[in-house]
């Protein structure tokens, strides 16, 4: 047991758990974040991505000590953002959610992309999503939608 | 369990020579391997000690021409950093995904020991030596002494990676491929690594290595060292038979990611087609 | 009004997106416990004795001795235990539930547990048949007989396993004594009637309501059943609410999968060079229990002249039992493996003749008014001519065709053509599931729409929205349905066999009318209807002789393809779908159901590979089962062609399996065009690839 300290969607959070709980359960059990979802267990997936520092993580294979004075943004704290309402409208004017299990996870990804590079090409796009599997929309949509956000967001990333 | 995120290399060098922990750095590997059902700890045998965030352990450095890459510089920060060395890049580059890029180490991928670990085949090749420090000493290590048979290691239970060196060398031609079953996250079926210098149409400096298709990265230096003063043309004109000399030492197995033959045709067609590429 | 093909916003989009959608893992209920299956650890034994240790308080064991009702998974064929009894027969098998509060404790019970087995001999071959069916039309003896040339060719296909991101999951409680379950699911009402006969419960004791569910693809259709009725019975023991999701690992080994199937083709073909008979004869490994099998079977039977029209056919298939995990349904549902078989043979019957396979094809293409290959009859309009013509235009499909076959492009580009028949087979639909709907006005006007439909991703919720709020001219908003909650919906049916547009919707819009002329403001009024099959469908179950589908939708795949001659590997370089499904009710949605279907379809024909070794899945978790990502991901165009089928909702036909049938064969085609090599299995991996390149 350790005392973990971290920020966790804009607020100061502390829990006293072990350094080796999965950040996951943490986030969908101690702090009912479930928008987090568990598709894999093992890292293959995306549906658990969080943001750490901005960047992508799986949280399903994140070790809680690992996170000691980060700061976590899980799906529920990105969808108050502006950049989330122009992934959001681009996601639906594309039609880029079908059963929305990966979607939680997609938005991360895509947020963590534009991040780091708020010009992606669909190869790039590509690149940034590989972590995250859809069974539903054959990533098409998925891929336009980011495309069209980085064009409608120019200037918020 | 006494799982401890110490916060120094100091305090954490210190643990280690007195407990019997097993280190965990991004956990890409560790977590998975001990996953459990959901809601509960993953289940290890040994204590933890966490050494993600030790800052001692994260940098690149250019000095006396070699480059130092912390232990825990994960593979993300290597892709962008200007002085990763550009075979380094190409292998990251198709490992993993970014989401586990940020998180996995150089240094776990190491640790991981495994014949797929596709850091591997590069630092074979680029002759990266591995810096091992405990409390009491600091020693180095050629990566194929570290490394000997999957997941198994030359290393001591109080010990932990501190860097990997890399001597700077330069060559005319580099190549890594990866074979895995789809374009991206994907875990090697076979991957090769192959490194040249030519100059004046002759052979200066040949080094080629093979990740999947044995218990450890193989690479062959007397071989290598055989190619060596060869023209280009005689090298091509020679290839049966350098491919038949290291075809004997790829001897791949069958798994569930896929099978021997296709394994040891797939090594011998990359090398193939890195030397026809010189 | 705008037409109802132009797109809207998709209704759950946006909780979707924001992370609060709730799927069952992320639905807590005060009190709760959660459940673990204890699995046979054999592949065939008899159980000799099972030691339990003692349990601390609060913690029990749920096994086939609490079973109040029948042990047995009622589906279609009641073969599947709950809980295995005396014997086990195959891997993974449940045996038991640990029920408690502390997930470490119930893996320490767990492992525990002591089950004494006495092995035997397994059963792996196709030498168990449960089912045989055989048909025939015209006279393919006589055909064979006069044949100048016979041509013989083997297939075969692999698992595949559904994927779908969210694992399997159900939670239950009782509430005033009722059990009440709410899974991710796609049937209500199989989970309903599954339990009543487990729990020999009145149709009041039992509540089912779907959670939001995170993608199905057929795998969600019957196996939740099981699942709900273990969860049931530990609900009637324990009485406090349970929950009970699966691992990935543990879903990937024990729930259903496609069919492996073997299918052998013959072609009599006269001096003419006309295929004047064919035969097909198909084995698929059922696993360890029949299930849906023999509907598997069947669909697949009759797809065995996919596009084409052939005057004399014989058609045989067995269902095999073997000791392996349980198969069932699965998007496509039999279609996929006999379609690959059609296409890839017919290309080989052209080859073997010396024709141009286009020429070949274009010749047997059906057409309106031909018999269907059960002797029905094709009734509405065939556009696959226009179809055809659009795709290859899209795709320079011909000049590619031509152009790869050359000696070392290592490029290829491969067509497939297919059909696929909406709704359930043969009488399915007008003697076991009798649809009905029901639309409730309330009095303040809103309307909801009472179905046991469920909304897996792709987009009923939204798309029956619109059927109601075009035929009543109000808006989306004032229009309410909810995920089914079989206390408040009736049976409208399973959500399978792209049935759900087609009929349900149909049933929706013929209720919606009716609301239309009994419409008064502030009143509230209650319709319903129920469907009934047009009298001019006929079917012989028995004999397989009529119409098996009441419309057909059709499709069109191109898909191009690179083979790297270093590594073998495939690289997808674009695909070209279009599709005629009637109409499309909402024309983004049909796209994302192409989009997600071809890829799937696609991914089966060259990557995903599944194996059992001894009873075993090999691949049982997303890192050793490769699907697609976006990296493996090509351009994809789809084109939509309308041809309104007049008793489907604004003449809307299935379009959810569709999209996926015809992947395999175009992408398999692809290949083969590019190594110059017949290919005769699925998945085409590299380490095939190979084989053919050295060996073929
Ligand atoms: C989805 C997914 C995809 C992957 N894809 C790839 C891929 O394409 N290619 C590839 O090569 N790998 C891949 N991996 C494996 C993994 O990401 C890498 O091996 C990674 O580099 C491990 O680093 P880590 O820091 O996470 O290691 P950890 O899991 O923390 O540790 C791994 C091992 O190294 C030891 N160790 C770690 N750091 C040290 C140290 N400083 N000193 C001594 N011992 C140490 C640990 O004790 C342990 O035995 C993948 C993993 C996942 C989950
Ligand atoms: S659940 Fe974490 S990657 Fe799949
Ligand atoms: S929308 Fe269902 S998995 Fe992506």
């Amino acid at each position: 047991m350790a005392k973990i300290k971290f920020t966790l969607n804009n607020k100061q959070v502390e829990i006293e758990k072990s350094p080796t709980a999965r950040l996951l359960d943490i986030l969908r059990e101690d702090f009912d974040f479930t928008g987090v979802k568990e598709g894999c267990g093992e890292g293959e997936c995306g549906a658990c991505a969080v943001l750490i520092n901005d960047q992508i993580v799986n949280s399903c294979i994140v070790p809680l000590g690992t996170v000691e004075g980060k700061n976590i943004v899980t799906i529920e704290g990105f969808s108050k953002t502006k950049r989330h309402e122009v992934l959001r409208n681009a996601f639906e004017e594309e039609g880029a959610v079908q059963c929305g299990f990966c979607t939680p996870g997609m938005l991360i990804a895509s947020e963590s992309l534009l991040n780091k590079n708020p010009h992606p090409t669909d190869e790039e796009i590509k690149i940034g999503l590989s972590g995250n599997l859809c069974r539903c929309t054959g990533y098409n949509m998925i891929i336009k939608a980011v495309k069209s956000a980085s064009k409608k967001g120019d200037g918020l990333w | 369990m006494k799982n401890l995120t110490p916060k120094t290399l100091k305090e954490t060098l210190i643990l280690l020579n007195e407990g019997d922990y097993k280190i965990l750095a991004g956990g890409t590997d560790l977590m998975i391997q001990n996953r459990a059902w959901s809601n509960t700890l993953p289940k290890f045998n040994k204590d933890i000690l966490l050494v993600f965030n030790l800052p001692e352990l994260k940098y690149i450095t250019l000095e006396d021409d070699c480059l130092h890459i912390g232990s825990t510089m994960t593979l993300e920060e290597l892709l962008y950093h200007k002085l990763t060395p550009k075979l380094l890049v190409e292998a990251i580059k198709i490992m993993a995904s970014p989401a586990i890029r940020n998180m996995a180490t150089l240094g776990g991928n190491i640790g991981n020991a495994s014949p797929a670990g596709d850091s591997l085949p590069v630092l074979y090749i680029l002759n990266a030596i591995v810096v091992i420090e405990s409390i009491e000493r600091t020693r180095e290590l050629p990566i194929e002494d570290l490394i000997i048979g999957p997941g198994k290691k030359t290393i001591q239970k109080n010990e932990i990676i501190k860097e990997i060196k890399i001597p700077m060398s330069n060559f005319t031609s580099i190549r890594f491929d990866k074979v895995g079953g789809r374009k991206a996250d994907a875990i090697s079926k076979i991957s090769f690594a192959g490194v040249a210098k030519v100059k004046n149409n002759t052979i200066q400096d040949f080094r080629v290595s093979f990740g999947a298709v044995g218990p450890t990265v193989v690479r062959n230096k007397e071989l290598e060292a055989n190619v060596i003063g060869l023209t280009v043309d005689d090298m091509k004109v020679n290839i049966q038979e350098i491919l038949n000399e290291f075809g004997n030492f790829i001897r791949p197995i069958d798994d569930q990611r896929s099978n021997k033959e296709y394994r040891k045709t797939v090594a011998i067609n990359l090398l193939k087609s890195f030397i026809l590429s010189l | 009004m705008k037409d109802i093909s132009s797109s809207v916003r998709k209704v759950d989009s946006i909780i979707k997106m924001s992370g609060v959608a709730q799927y069952v893992d992320d639905i807590k209920i005060s009190g709760m416990l959660y459940a673990k299956t204890v699995r046979s650890t054999k592949v065939k034994a008899i159980i000799k004795n099972i030691i339990i240790p003692e349990l601390p308080s609060g913690y029990h064991t749920v096994d086939h001795s609490d079973i109040p009702g029948k042990n047995v998974v009622s589906i279609i064929f009641d073969d599947m235990p709950v809980f295995a009894e005396k014997e086990v027969k195959y891997y993974g098998e449940p045996i038991m539930l640990v029920v408690g509060e502390d997930k470490d404790v119930i893996t320490d019970i767990i492992s525990n547990i002591e089950i004494e087995y006495q092995e035997q001999t397994p059963v792996f071959e196709k030498i168990k048949s449960a089912i045989n069916y055989h048909f025939v039309k015209g006279d393919s003896n006589k055909a064979f007989k006069n044949a100048k040339k016979i041509i013989k060719y083997d297939y075969e296909t692999g698992y595949q396993e559904q994927l779908y991101i969210e694992p399997q999951g159900m939670i239950g409680e009782i509430e005033n004594n009722k059990v009440t379950l709410t899974g991710s699911i796609q049937c209500p009402y199989y989970v309903k009637n599954a339990v009543k006969v487990v729990l020999d419960a009145n149709d009041d004791e039992v509540r089912v309501k779907q959670a939001v569910v995170g993608g199905a693809f057929g795998g969600k259709e019957e196996f939740p059943s099981l699942m709900a009725c273990e969860l049931a019975v530990a609900l009637r023991k324990i009485k406090k609410p349970i929950k009970l999701i699966y691992e990935r690992e543990e879903d990937m080994q024990v729930t259903t999968k496609r069919h492996p199937a073997w299918i052998h083709m013959e072609a009599a073909i006269n001096e003419f060079n006309e295929i004047d008979g064919l035969t097909a004869k198909a084995a698929i490994d059922a696993g360890a229990s029949i299930g849906l099998s023999g509907v598997v079977l069947a669909r697949a039977l009759i797809a065995s002249t996919g596009a084409y029209t052939i005057e004399n056919i014989e058609v045989d298939g067995d269902v095999f039992l073997t000791n392996t995990v349980p198969n069932g349904a699965f998007r496509g549902f039999g279609a996929p493996q006999m379609l690959f078989a059609v296409e890839m043979f017919i290309h080989h019957i052209a080859k073997e003749l010396d024709i141009d396979p286009l020429e070949l094809r274009l010749k047997y293409l059906a057409k309106q008014g031909d018999a269907t290959s059960t002797r029905g009859k094709f009734r509405d309009p065939i556009i696959m001519n226009d179809m055809i013509k659009k795709a290859m235009e899209m795709s320079d499909y011909k000049n590619k065709v031509k152009a790869y076959e050359e000696e070392g492009t290592y490029k290829g580009i491969g067509m497939s053509w297919f059909l696929h028949g909406c709704g359930f087979t043969g009488s399915g639909e007008a003697d076991h599931i009798k649809a009905l709907v029901k639309l409730e006005k309330g009095a303040d006007d809103k309307v909801t729409i009472l179905i046991a439909a469920v909304d897996m991703g792709q987009g009923i919720q939204t798309t029956m929205k619109k059927i109601v709020s075009h035929i009543l001219n109000i808006p989306l908003d004032q229009i309410i349905y909810n995920k089914p909650d079989t206390d408040l919906v009736p049976d409208s049916g399973p959500t399978v066999a792209s049935r759900t547009i087609m009929i349900v919707g149909g049933l929706v819009a013929r209720a919606a009318k009716q609301l239309k002329e009994k419409w008064e403001d502030g009143k509230q009024i209650v319709v319903s209807e129920r469907y009934k099959q047009p009298e001019y469908i006929k079917w012989d179950e028995d004999n397989f002789i009529g119409d098996a589908y009441p419309a057909y939708s059709w499709g069109v795949n191109i898909v191009e393809v690179e083979v790297c001659p270093v590594t073998y590997q495939v690289t997808l370089v674009g695909i070209w779908s279009v599709y005629d499904v009637g109409k499309a009710i909402d024309e983004r949605i049909v796209m994302g159901q192409a989009d997600g279907g071809i890829l799937q379809g696609v991914g089966y024909g060259y990557l995903e590979v599944m194996r059992n070794e001894n009873g075993r899945i090999v691949h049982k978790n997303v890192t050793d089962y490769i699907i697609p990502t976006t990296g493996d991901t090509p351009p994809m165009e789809t084109f939509l062609i309308d041809n309104p089928y007049p008793l489907g909702p604004y003449g809307a036909k299935g379009a959810g399996e569709l999209t996926l049938v015809g992947g395999a064969p175009a992408v398999a085609l692809a290949i083969e065009n590019a190594i110059n090599k017949k290919v005769t299995r699925i998945p085409v991996t590299p380490e095939y690839i190979m084989e053919l390149m050295k060996n073929g």
